[in-house]
C-alpha cells in the first residue's frame, strides 16, 4: 500500500510541530520538584538515613545532605554532561564546577518548602504530658522539649528532627523512615512565615512580675491545644480570660478596664497594656468588654 | 449591554446575600475535676486527664455509656506486670504517675548504677554500640525498648476507647485534658447536651474512677461561666460525681 502524502501536508505537520514545540515549555532543571510524577518513588529510593557522614554536621544520626549523584544519573545522565555548566548540579551544588563540590546547607533555606508537616499535638500530650501527682518539684512544661524559648516573649517551633527521633528514629511509627508519616507533599510549594501572627506582643512568656508569674503550664492559657489533632488551623488560641484572671479583677489590677475607660473618652486612643500599635489602634474585641462588664463601643462611636 | 451587565451584578449580589449565613452560636464548657485520693486527703485538681465530650443525652447515648460502665479494667501496674517489667521500671513508672516510659526524661541514675532499672540499662547498652555517643543512647533509650513496654499500655487504652466510642452514633466527640489545676475548656460547642465521660477509667488512690455526666450546653456560655466541677466525692459545689471501683485484682500477682 502506497500513501501519498503531498508536499502541502508536509508543510503544515512541520509547523504544527514547531508551534508545539515552542508551546511546550522546555523543563528546567535547575529547579527540583519532588511533586514529578517520576520523583515519587519511596524517599529512601534517593535519600538514606542517616547521611553517611552526619556526624560532621549534626549531633544526631539525620538526613544531613543531599541524595549522592546516583540517585540523580539513573535517569538524568543526558542533563549531567549537557555543556560547560549543567543547570541540574546547581540544584544542589552552590557552584557549577566539577572542581568544586560545594554544596548548599541540607535543606536549602532558600527554597519553598515541598511538604507540610503532621504533627498531633493532642497524642502527644497524652504520651509525654502525664505527670500527675509527681513529687515536687512539678514540671509541667513538657511543651519546652519541643517549644524552647527563642527570646523571652515567644518560644521556638520545632526546625529539625532533633525533637522528633529521639522517639521516631526506629520502631515508634512513624519512624525515621517514614518520611510520609509526618511530611506529605503539599498542593504547591510555599514559603513558611517564620513567626505566627501576634495579638498581644508584649506578653512575655518568662514575665509577670517577680514572682514571674506568666511561668504557667502551658495549656493553662493554651486551651485548645491538648484537643488540636493536626497542626492545620491551628491558632496560638489564648482567651482573653487567661490574661484578665489576674489583670482585670476587682480590687487587684484593671489594666483593661483602665484601658476602655480610656478609649471611651478618646477614640484616638490606643491600648497599650497589651499591645502594639497596630493592633491597639482597632476597635477593642466584644470580648474585652464583656469582661471588663462594658457595653461594646467601637470608635466611630466615640465623640 | 449594560442592562444585562447590571442584571448579571445584581444577582450576585443576591446569591451571596443569601449564602452569607449569620455566625454559629457556640458556647465554652469550663470543666474542673477536684478530687480526693482518699478520705483524709484534700480536695485538689486531677491533672492531666483526658476527658471527653459526647453529643446527645445519656439516655441517647445509652449504649456508649454501658460499655464504659461495664468496661474490663486494667490498671496501669497491672499492664506492666503482665508484660515483664522489673520492679524497678514499674517504680519509676509509679514515682511520675507515667503512663508511659515518655512522661519523664529517664535520668542518668536511672541507666546505669544502683538505681537501674534493668530496661533502660539494655535498651542504654543497646544505644551505645548503635550510636556510638552515650547522651544520644541516654536520650533516645526509649528506642531501643521494647513496644508493649515503650507505649504499649497507651496503645491498649487507645485501642479500648476507639472501641468504646465506636458502640454510638454520637458524631463529633470533642476531649481535652485538663491542668495541672484540674481545669478544662471545650470550646466552639454547639448549643445542644452533651455526655461528659473520661471513658477510661482515672485511677484515683485505691480506685477508678468514671464520670458520665449529663451537661447543657447554650449558645454564648463563656469561658468566665462558674466552672462545671466533677468530683468522686459528694459536694455542694460538684454537679457530677463519678462512680468508683476498688482496683481489680491483676492477674499477675
Amino acid at each position: 500500500m502506497i500513501i501519498q502524502i503531498s508536499a502541502e501536508f508536509l508543510i503544515r505537520f512541520h509547523l504544527c510541530l514547531s508551534v508545539a514545540v515552542f508551546l511546550v515549555p522546555a523543563a528546567d532543571y535547575s529547579k527540583f520538584s519532588h511533586a514529578t510524577e517520576k520523583h515519587g518513588a519511596a524517599c529512601s529510593t534517593c535519600h538514606k538515613i542517616p547521611t553517611k557522614d552526619w556526624t560532621k554536621t549534626s549531633p544526631f544520626p539525620d538526613i544531613t545532605d543531599y541524595p549522592d549523584h546516583a540517585a540523580c544519573v539513573s535517569c538524568h545522565r543526558a542533563q549531567f554532561f549537557r555543556g560547560a555548566k549543567p543547570p541540574i548540579c546547581s540544584v544542589c551544588h552552590s557552584k557549577t564546577s566539577p572542581r568544586d563540590d560545594v554544596r548548599f546547607t541540607f535543606r536549602n533555606p532558600a527554597t519553598k518548602r515541598q511538604f507540610t508537616i503532621e504533627f498531633p499535638h493532642d497524642k502527644h500530650q497524652d504520651v509525654i504530658a502525664l505527670l500527675r501527682f509527681a513529687h515536687p518539684p512539678q514540671n509541667y512544661n513538657n511543651c519546652t522539649i519541643c517549644h524552647a524559648s527563642r527570646t523571652v516573649t515567644f518560644k521556638t517551633a520545632p526546625t529539625d528532627h532533633s525533637s522528633c527521633f529521639n522517639c521516631h528514629w526506629k520502631s515508634q511509627a512513624p519512624d525515621a523512615e517514614n518520611c510520609n508519616g509526618c511530611h506529605k507533599l503539599a498542593n504547591a510549594p510555599y514559603v513558611t512565615a517564620e513567626l505566627p501572627s501576634r495579638i498581644s506582643s508584649k506578653f512575655i512568656h518568662d514575665g509577670g512580675g517577680e514572682r514571674k508569674q506568666h511561668v504557667a503550664e502551658c495549656t493553662t492559657c493554651h486551651i485548645n491545644i491538648t484537643k488540636a489533632a493536626s497542626l492545620r488551623g491551628l491558632k496560638p488560641d489564648v482567651p482573653i480570660t487567661a490574661c484578665t484572671e489576674c489583670h482585670n479583677k476587682v480590687g487587684a489590677r484593671q489594666d483593661l478596664s483602665k484601658e476602655l475607660i480610656a478609649l471611651a473618652k478618646n477614640h484616638a486612643f490606643v491600648c497599650s497594656y497589651c499591645h502594639s500599635e497596630n493592633v491597639g489602634s482597632r476597635d477593642a474585641p466584644a470580648s474585652h468588654y464583656l469582661i471588663a462588664e462594658r457595653p461594646p463601643i467601637t470608635r466611630k462611636d466615640i465623640k | 449591554m449594560r442592562l444585562v451587565l447590571f442584571t448579571i451584578l445584581l444577582m450576585v449580589a443576591v446569591v451571596m446575600a443569601q449564602s452569607q449565613q449569620p455566625p454559629r452560636q457556640t458556647g465554652v464548657l469550663r470543666l474542673r475535676v477536684r478530687v480526693k485520693a482518699d478520705d483524709s486527703s484534700p480536695l485538689r485538681g486531677l491533672a492531666r486527664k483526658r476527658f471527653f465530650l459526647i453529643p446527645g443525652t445519656l439516655e441517647q447515648n445509652r449504649a456508649v455509656v454501658t460499655a464504659i460502665e461495664q468496661q474490663p479494667l486494667t490498671t496501669r501496674d497491672c499492664y506492666y506486670k503482665q508484660h515483664g517489667a522489673s520492679a524497678a521500671l514499674i517504680n519509676w513508672l509509679k514515682e511520675g504517675d507515667c503512663e508511659s516510659v515518655y512522661c519523664r526524661s529517664i535520668e542518668h541514675d536511672f541507666v546505669t548504677g544502683s538505681k537501674a532499672v534493668p530496661e533502660f540499662a539494655i535498651a542504654f547498652a543497646k544505644g551505645q554500640s548503635e550510636f556510638g555517643h552515650d547522651e544520644i543512647a541516654r536520650e533516645w533509650l526509649t528506642t531501643n525498648l521494647s513496644a508493649d513496654l515503650r507505649d504499649g499500655f497507651y496503645r491498649d487504652r487507645q485501642q479500648v476507647l476507639t472501641a468504646l466510642l465506636k458502640q454510638g452514633d454520637a458524631g463529633i466527640v470533642q476531649s481535652v485534658m485538663t491542668d495541672r489545676n484540674g481545669t478544662a475548656y471545650f470550646t466552639d460547642l454547639g448549643p445542644a447536651t452533651y455526655v461528659l465521660s473520661n471513658v477510661l477509667p482515672t485511677e484515683i488512690g485505691q480506685t477508678l474512677v468514671t464520670w458520665n455526666c449529663e451537661v447543657h450546653v447554650k449558645a454564648g456560655d463563656l469561658a468566665t461561666e462558674t466552672p462545671y466541677v466533677i468530683s468522686n466525692r459528694k459536694d455542694r459545689i460538684v454537679k457530677c460525681v463519678g462512680v468508683e471501683k476498688p482496683m481489680p485484682v491483676c492477674a499477675a500477682d
